[in-house]
This record gives structure tokens, sequence and C-alpha cells, in this order.
């Protein structure tokens, strides 16, 4: 029932009460597709956690091997890819070796996408089995990373091309994480980042730096975790945007750039997003308020 | 809206479904003549330059992409026939997806590549590495292949109690590995993690850091609280009552985070397919 303003029509709080919510879809939308388009762009200032990540992957000695381990799928990539892009070119642009891995069967494909968007485009001179190497993804959840944290071997026999791992000069040695200098998990659930400080971290404290780049939906599951068992950690895709600054500042490349700066396009409509978000929260809470307190039902 | 108390539908109930259908059915034509008018001109490229041939499969993707998108968005106006189609592709191609996939990098390589690897290779996996105790490896092979036959059975009319015991197995080894987990990495570091001085100071100045110790006592008033909200052996008032009240302002500030982490992570997903509409398929970004 809407109250009346006295003249006979509804107020336009008890209106606002009574919206169709397509209006606010349609709204969300546009707050959503005008920064796109319109290619809105704001500063971001790194963060503690962001800083921490990249002081990390920075702390260990240049040519050392680290662990890139590609946790999630396509339904999450909109979030992830982007800190993933960046973090394989910092580790490649810092002179790491890197091991590509995945707990999710599709994230073999997307880190082959970033191998290939990235790493080759950008470092075209690194050679497959010295440099870099595509682990694949191995069926398992967290049986995958108990065994690895013992036997790397075991668990991974071949790469994705089917050489054995003794044959691949990078790999050869490789016999646990603990062999690792850095394990960095792009997690966007189960198995993930969770499972690594669960399997990996526990069984060898102070063996390797672990970082993780996390999906804002499960950050809160791994905060605990940081700083003492988790050296860095990238929040969704504003601790993506942060890093890619951090990335930038210190490796910045000449051409192409745009593929280090997705986390960045997609804060434009996130700040706009939020904004609306935050208004249509406080009309909603007037409108109940003074719903109240004028004896309305709503 | 319609009469509940009459059994014959009214005029006015007929009237808008049939515009919503010749709705539907315009936007259905209009975009299956833009799809046929971008292939067919790919087409044409494509015989004129070879390379275009990748370009037309590309074509026909995006295209795709782009409708299931805009199906599965058109929810929001209302429920319609794109929706359902979009639906319902998107639970068949992954139900087959998981299928294939648990199919081809579960049972292949851990029991079918075990128990005959010669076979395999022959026929699925050419690059199957040589095992060194290919019999240890099919003995213990024919382990989880007994398992998965007596789950199963409970697809069985008779002797469902069978399923139980590869049930008990699953169950026992998965709480056995990750018990140990939890209590390492969880239990006995997060308490190491919150046993930390109230008073912090600065590791370089030896200063004293005013926001550091903020965060501390937060970070031991708030589990504090928040687990004598969850300790029901006492009663719940006076200053315990007051501690779990904060308990519950902690618990709800966590979250608030939560969700609004989340709306993060949802509308980046939203802007990911709009950037794919605009740059990809429209072209106009």
């Amino acid at each position: 029932m809407h109250e009346h303003n006295g003249s006979g029509s509804p107020s336009f709080l008890a209106r606002l009460g009574g919206i169709d919510r397509r209006w606010i879809f349609l709204a969300m939308g546009l707050s959503i597709a005008l920064p796109i388009l319109l290619k809105l762009r704001f500063p971001e200032y790194p963060g503690p956690m962001a800083k921490a990540t990249f002081d990390a992957i920075e702390s260990v000695p240049e040519g050392s091997t680290v662990l890139v381990a590609f946790d999630y799928d396509p339904a999450s990539a909109a979030e992830l890819q982007p800190m993933a892009n960046a973090m394989v070119h910092h580790c490649a642009s810092r002179g790491h070796k890197i091991v590509f891995m995945a707990l999710w069967p599709l994230g073999r494909q997307l880190a082959d996408k970033a191998i290939e968007e990235v790493l080759l485009e950008f470092h075209p001179g690194l050679r497959y089995g010295t440099d870099y190497v595509q682990l694949g993804y191995q069926a398992g959840n967290e049986g995958v990373i108990k065994l690895m944290a013992t036997n790397v071997p075991e668990q991974y026999k071949t790469d994705t091309k089917g050489t054995p791992l003794a044959s691949l000069p990078l790999v050869a040695q490789i016999k646990s994480t603990a062999d690792f200098a850095l394990i960095a998990s792009i997690s966007a659930g189960y198995p993930g980042a969770k499972e690594w400080v669960q399997f990996a971290e526990s069984a060898n404290p102070e063996a390797f730096k672990l970082v993780c780049g996390s999906t804002g939906v499960q950050v809160s599951q791994l905060l605990p975790y940081y700083p003492k068992q988790l050296d860095g950690m990238l929040v969704a895709v504003k601790g993506a945007a942060e890093y890619e600054m951090l990335v930038e500042g210190k490796y910045p490349v000449e051409k192409n750039a745009e593929r280090l700066g997705q986390g960045r396009v997609r804060m434009g409509p996130q700040l706009v997003a939020h904004m609306l978000m935050i208004g249509l929260i406080i009309l909603g809470n007037i409108a109940m308020v003074a719903g109240r307190s004028r004896g309305g039902a709503r | 809206m319609s009469d509940h108390g009459s059994n014959e539908p009214g005029p006015q109930v007929q009237a808008p479904r049939k515009s919503y259908r010749f709705l539907w059915l315009s936007l259905a034509v209009l975009g299956l003549s833009v799809f046929a008018l971008r292939t067919a001109s790919a087409a044409q490229a494509q015989g004129a330059d070879p390379a275009a041939a990748q370009d037309l499969w590309k074509t026909i993707g995006i295209w795709c992409a782009a409708f299931m998108t805009l199906g599965i968005l058109s929810f929001l106006y209302k429920d319609n026939p794109f929706y359902k189609v979009c639906e319902s592709i998107l639970i068949g191609v992954s139900a087959a997806y998981w299928m294939v996939n648990g199919f081809w990098s579960t049972l292949v390589p851990n029991l079918f590549a075990k128990l005959a690897p010669a076979t395999v290779r022959e026929i699925a996996l050419p690059d199957l590495p040589v095992s060194a105790t290919p019999g240890t490896d099919m003995a213990l092979a024919f382990v989880p292949l007994v398992l998965g036959f007596m789950l199963l059975w409970r697809l069985a009319p008779r002797g469902g109690w069978i399923a139980v015991w590869p049930l008990a197995f699953i169950i026992g080894t998965t709480a056995g590995m990750r018990l140990v987990a939890s209590i390492e990495a969880d239990l006995l570091a997060q308490t190491v993690a919150t046993v930390r001085p109230l008073v912090a100071f600065d590791k370089a100045t030896e200063a004293f850091d005013f926001w550091a110790t903020v965060g501390a006592v937060t970070s031991v008033a708030g589990v504090l609280s928040v687990l004598t909200y969850f300790f029901f052996s006492v009663e719940h008032k006076g200053a315990v009552g007051a501690t779990a009240r904060l308990g519950v302002w902690f618990l709800m500030i966590t979250f608030g985070s939560a969700f609004g982490l989340t709306v993060m992570g949802r509308i980046t997903l939203l802007a990911q397919r709009f950037e794919f509409l605009f740059k990809e398929w429209l072209g106009i970004v």
C-alpha cells in the first residue's frame, strides 16, 4: 500500500520502496558499461599486501625456480588472469625460471594463454625446458600438493608435451616443493591457496616463500594466513590493479602494455558501480526508516 | 495480475504473452540476420585471403559467445526462451565436459594406463611413460578398480550395503588427510599468530607503532569476543553477554566485508563480459 503526500499521489520515498528491480539492474548495467565505453581510468595506490607480494618475488635471488599454480578456470579469469599475467611478467623480468602447473582442469589452458600472450610476447628469448616448463593439470586436488611436497617426479612424470621431467634441465633436479624458491597460487577456491598453505607450507614452513592471488569471494578465508603463512596476497581485481602498478613501475614494456593493465581497466567500472550501490543502500534505508516512522507496512 | 478465482484466462492475460512472444521472435530473427550477414562477409573475405579461414571460425565463435552472454543476461528482464536455451546449453556442455574430463584425466592415466599400459599407449596416450614396475602398478590398480565397482553397486537393486565400504574408505582417508593439515595450518599456526605483543614497536626505529598496536589489540579482542559468542556453557549475560555482543559486531563486520568482496568479484565478471561485447563483438572500444 502506497503512502500519499496529501495530494493523492504516492510520495517519492514510498515509490522508491516499490521500484521495479529491473530499473536497478539497468542502472547497474549502465554504471559498468559507461566507464568501459568512456575508458575511465583512476589512479591506484599499492596497498601493503600487493607490496608484500611484489617484494616476495623481488627478494628471491635472480635465476631461482618458481612454481606458478593456475588454480582457477575461465569463470574466474576476469578477476585472476590480470594478476596472473602481471606475475608471469614480473617473474620473467626478475630473471626467475617459471614452472607452470594447475590444480583445476582448465587452469592449464589459462596458463598456456599467459605463456603465449605475456611470456613469449614480452620475453621472446626464453627457451622451453630451461627457462620455463608447463607441467599442466593433474587430478587429485590436495593429494597432488601432498605428494609434490615430498616427491614431484612421482606426481608429474612428464610435462604437457609428454617429455619426461628428467629430460628437462629446469625440473630435472626438482625433487619436492622445497626445491622451489617461491610458490604462487592464483586461486579461485578448492583446491587452491588454502590447500597450498595446509599441505605444502605446513610441510616445509621455511623452505620457500608462498604468495597467492585470490578471488574476492574467498579472501576472508585466506586473510588469517597473511602474513605468517602467506608472504603476500593479491586481493581480487583491486589487488591485481595495485600489483600491476608496481610491476609496470619497475618493469615497463614498450608495446601491448594493455595486456599487463587489465586489472586497472576493470577498476573504472568498479568505482562507479560501487558508488551506485552505496547510493542505493542509503536511499533504500532512508525509504525504510521513513516508512516505519509514518507507520507504513514496509 | 491474473485472476486466481477464475478457471478461464481472461483476454488481459493472453495479450501480453502474445506480445512478448512476438518480441522474442523479432529479436531472434534480427540477431540471426546480422549473424548471417557478418558470417557471409567473413566467408567472402576468406576467398580473397586464405588467412581469413581462421577469422570465419573466430567470427562464429564470437557470435555464439555474444548470444550466450545476452541470452543469460536477458533473464534480468524476464524469463524467456533465449534464457532457457542458453541455460540448457550451459548445463549440458558443463555436464559433458566434466564427464569427459574425469574420464581422460583420472580414469585413463590413473587406472587404465596401469591395468593395460600397452593398449592405452597404442590407442590413447602415445606419450605414456614406461613404468619401471608395471606388475606392482597393475596389482595396486586393482584396489581402486574393485572399490569403484563396489561404489557403483548402489545402483543395483540388491546389495546396496556393498557401496558403504568404499564410501567409508573415502571418508576415512579424506578426514585423516585433512585433519592433520587443519590442525597444523589452522589450529596451531593460527593460535601462534594470535599470541603476539599487544603493544607494537617499529622494527627499524624501535619507536612506538600506534596503528600496529591498534591492529594487535583489535585482532586479539576479535578472537576472544567471537569465541565467547560461540561459548554456550555460560549464560550470555553480564560481562560475558557484553563480550558476546562485541563478538556479534565483529562477525557482522566480517560478513559485511566478505559480502563487499563478493560484490566486487561479481562486478568484475560483468565488466569482463561487457568488455567482450564492446571490444570483440561490436568492435566499438
